[in-house]
């Protein structure tokens, strides 16, 4: 009775959960753009597989002659658990209006809804382009009950990895719960990894380019046979399809014996959870202190804009976390930073390029992006003082420069010792604080086109982050322009190439372009913010 | 307050203690509340009465101590969910919701039978000025509106017990009334209602009881005018009056 109960109890919850998702994630224009967007890009590289999986289909005589299909049959459960855990950490682990459920139904029911919910969620965002996937292939290989088979058979594994996966991300959070160092520990140690992995990527692409790694090796050695047996099952009514193994009807077997296992195990690690605080308080152990009152030093004391631009300063330094969307830089930065670890030779003029686009996209990036939206908090304050638009514009501006300049001064300069000749070096450092002062103008700016003022989790912080389409735009125009701008410096400065008047021309443009758009850029966040201003 | 009649005993928390490393929230805490009470818990900020009403439903574990809700252990949570309603200091509703969306869902999971859902939801939807905004989703709501849908969803399946914290604040003065006409009704109904609040004018309004919350533990515990009394705040004195004088730190010097 209770177990029907908990079960009808689960549907409501699960459907409530999916219904708010799908809200949230149609709930504005940009949201439905980014999701056409994603569609397009996916479903257009979907469209062009679709006939070559149709086709293998077609040449496919055993199930064995699949390719890769042990591999993935193997990968696919362990992936599917790892997203389960890393879901359920970030995100699902707690439930939003906790007081509410908690008090409403017994947890049972909630852990059913929200896995239920989770289930459904994936269904809709994979099961599309799986099901076309799996359709396109059963055409070629002429069965048609393929689809449902291997929904049949995907159902149990991929419930199993999602019970497993939920109770395995909420012991992480119990565990983080008692050793707080750790999950700190644990953040710190990705973004430094982070750099590391996309390097390696690059080395395996080459490796693969040149043959002396192969996937396909990789995925064969890893290939668990019983496994790969089960999934088979999904070819059962085909030709393809001879016997059950005792290997698949054994997993067949764990996956329906351990999911109920695996709910109860989730059901009691999320309600020792959800009704048992943190051991320590949640007031910071130490009271951190300020003395002395908030004197701006020079040279920054010496206007308002550069009071203001001190406080930005102060604060970046004491909530570091509002910078986390600064870690996308890494991600680009990784293929950048590829070649350096490559090159046999001289490394000193791209670590000093390196140096230079990466103070030239802090300059901009740290505190442009999304300008009002960072101000909006105090706004009644700011716009109540005699500070104007253009103290509070250029103040972003100012503190952008203070991290931005001294990078892609210093860099170059200090690049000197790797080999790059003095006369680079130098042109390289006037050259990234002139690129700075653009970029950092360029970003207020762009910043104040689409402002985002909800705060919102990300890399595992709640902070408010610049619109992710802004960021892409800023680093692409920013790093293009710099790279740009560096390749003309060294032609200059090595004195190679002829001027011709098309060159000439495209030049002058290129330089037109980098003082006019920064400029015109700064003149449109002022004009934003007088918008907030009583005249 | 101790209640003489162990059968009318709404809530009764005994020698709660909750500690957090070498901090103690709430020291030896007990009292005893009977159903139809409308209870004041009054404390400063940081006394420990968000935490003690975390205790009485169930949703933190005490260090030590006991509480049974109507004679339930409040960890008997299938058991516990049909007798509490509770509003904390946060509205708990779905911003994706319409608040009739948000009612409806809450009276599904209360398994209120539909039709007295409906009937109910559109009772108190109208009694609290909601209607017209009623499919709105519950993002576009100011904060007493929210409040108000929140009130609605803890008092849909007429729990037993009530537990409110700050019910009042954000709310208008007509809301504010409404909530207060509100809880002296479920009061006469037989709800045990414990309110948690810095307005201590409602306090006097509603309240027959009053418990007053310092440090962790409880400094004073009667009625109204019995605690003004105590207080010794002179003739005029009032429940903030008391209030003040039972919560400085001469007060606490002397304890």
């Amino acid at each position: 009775m209770t177990g029907r109960r908990d079960v009808h109890h689960a549907i409501r919850i699960a459907r409530a959960e999916v219904i708010r998702e799908l809200r949230g994630a149609t709930g504005d224009r940009r949201r439905v753009i980014g999701l056409l967007m994603v569609g397009l890009f996916y479903g257009s590289g979907l469209l062009f597989a679709l006939p070559a999986v149709y086709a293998l289909g077609q040449a496919t005589g055993t199930v064995q002659s699949i390719p890769y299909l042990g591999g993935i049959a193997t990968v696919a459960p362990v992936s599917m658990v790892v997203l389960s855990i890393f879901r359920t950490s970030q995100q699902i682990g707690t439930i939003d209006s906790e007081e509410l459920v908690l008090l409403t139904v017994h947890p049972r029911a909630v852990v059913l809804g929200v896995i239920g919910a989770e289930v459904v969620q994936s269904m809709l965002w994979f099961g599309v382009p799986i099901g076309l996937i799996a359709t396109a292939f059963a055409l070629g290989i002429g069965a048609p009950t393929l689809p449902v088979t291997a929904g049949l058979v995907l159902l149990p594994l991929f419930c199993w990895a999602t019970v497993w996966g939920y109770a395995g991300g909420i012991g992480m959070l119990r565990l983080f719960r008692w050793l707080p160092g750790l999950k700190q520990l644990l953040k710190i140690g990705w973004a430094l990894a982070l750099l590391p992995i996309i390097v390696g990527s690059q080395y395996i692409g080459t490796a693969i380019a040149d043959r002396t790694f192969s996937i396909a090796g990789l995925l064969e050695t890893l290939a668990f046979e019983p496994l790969q047996s089960y999934v088979e099952l999904a070819f059962v009514g085909t030709e393809l399809f001879h016997s059950p193994s005792i290997g698949a009807i054994g997993v067949l077997g764990g996956l329906v014996a351990l999911t109920p296992v695996g709910l109860a195990v989730a059901t009691r690690q999320a309600t020792t959870f959800w009704f048992t605080d943190d051991p320590a308080p949640e007031q910071p152990q130490r009271t951190e202190r300020s003395v002395g009152g908030f004197e701006a030093p020079q040279p920054f004391g010496s206007t308002s804009a550069g009071a203001i631009a001190w406080g930005h300063l102060v604060r970046a330094v004491r909530q570091p976390q509002e910078f986390a969307h600064l870690m996308i830089m890494l991600v680009m930065l990784g293929p950048a930073v590829a070649p350096i670890v490559q090159v046999d030779g001289n490394v000193g003029p791209i670590v000093a390029a390196i140096g230079v686009v990466v103070g030239t996209y802090l300059a901009g990036a740290a505190f442009g992006l999304n300008p009002l939206g960072d101000d909006r908090p105090a706004f009644p304050l700011l716009l109540l003082t005699e500070a104007g638009p253009r103290t509070l514009v250029w103040s972003r501006v100012i503190a952008g420069l203070a991290i931005g300049a001294p990078i892609a001064f210093l860099i170059p300069l200090g690049s000197i010792v790797a080999g790059t000749p003095a006369l680079f070096a130098v042109g390289f450092a006037v050259v990234g604080c002139g690129m700075c002062l653009t970029a950092a103008m360029f970003a207020v700016g762009i910043g104040a086109v689409y402002p985002i003022y909800e705060e919102q989790e990300y890399w595992g912080t709640e902070t408010v982050v610049p619109s992710t389409g802004i960021m892409m735009v800023y680093f692409w125009v920013v790093a293009g322009g710099t790279v740009i701008g560096l390749i003309l410096t060294w032609v200059v400065l090595t004195g190679a190439g002829s001027l011709s008047l098309l060159i000439a021309a495209g030049v002058g443009v290129y330089l037109l372009l980098t003082a006019l758009v920064p400029y015109g850029s700064y003149r449109y966040a002022i004009r934003r913010y007088r918008t907030y201003t009583l005249e | 307050m101790v209640s003489t009649n162990a059968d009318a005993v709404a809530i009764e928390a005994n020698d709660l203690q909750k500690t957090y490393g070498t901090e103690t929230a709430l020291d030896t805490v007990s009292f005893s509340i009977e159903t139809g009470t409308v209870y004041g818990f009054l404390g400063p900020n940081g006394a420990g009465k968000t935490t003690t009403m975390r205790l009485l439903t169930g949703l933190t574990q005490p260090t030590s101590g006991t509480v049974r809700i109507c004679g339930t252990a409040v960890d008997d949570r299938r058991a516990i969910a049909s007798l509490v309603g509770y509003l904390p200091e946060t509205p708990p509703v779905y911003e994706a919701f319409s608040a009739r969306e948000q009612l409806e869902y809450v009276a599904e999971l209360r398994d209120i039978p539909a039709g007295s859902a409906t009937e109910r939801i559109e009772q108190y939807l109208d009694r609290f000025d909601l209607a017209d905004d009623a499919d709105k989703r519950i993002s576009t709501y100011s904060k007493g509106m929210k409040q108000k849908t929140a009130f609605i969803q803890s008092v849909l399946h007429d729990p037993d017990v009530l537990l409110l914290d700050e019910p009042t604040s954000g709310l208008d003065p007509r809301a504010a009334r409404r909530i207060r006409e509100s809880i002296t009704e479920l009061a006469d109904a037989g709800t045990a209602v414990f309110l948690s609040t810095h307005i201590l004018p409602v306090v006097e309004a509603v309240a027959d009881a009053v418990g007053v919350l310092f440090d962790g533990r409880l400094v004073t515990e009667g009625t109204p005018e019995g605690v003004t009394s105590l207080a010794e705040t002179g003739e005029d004195g009032t429940l903030e009056d008391a209030f003040l004088a039972v919560t400085s730190k001469e007060a606490a010097t002397d304890r």
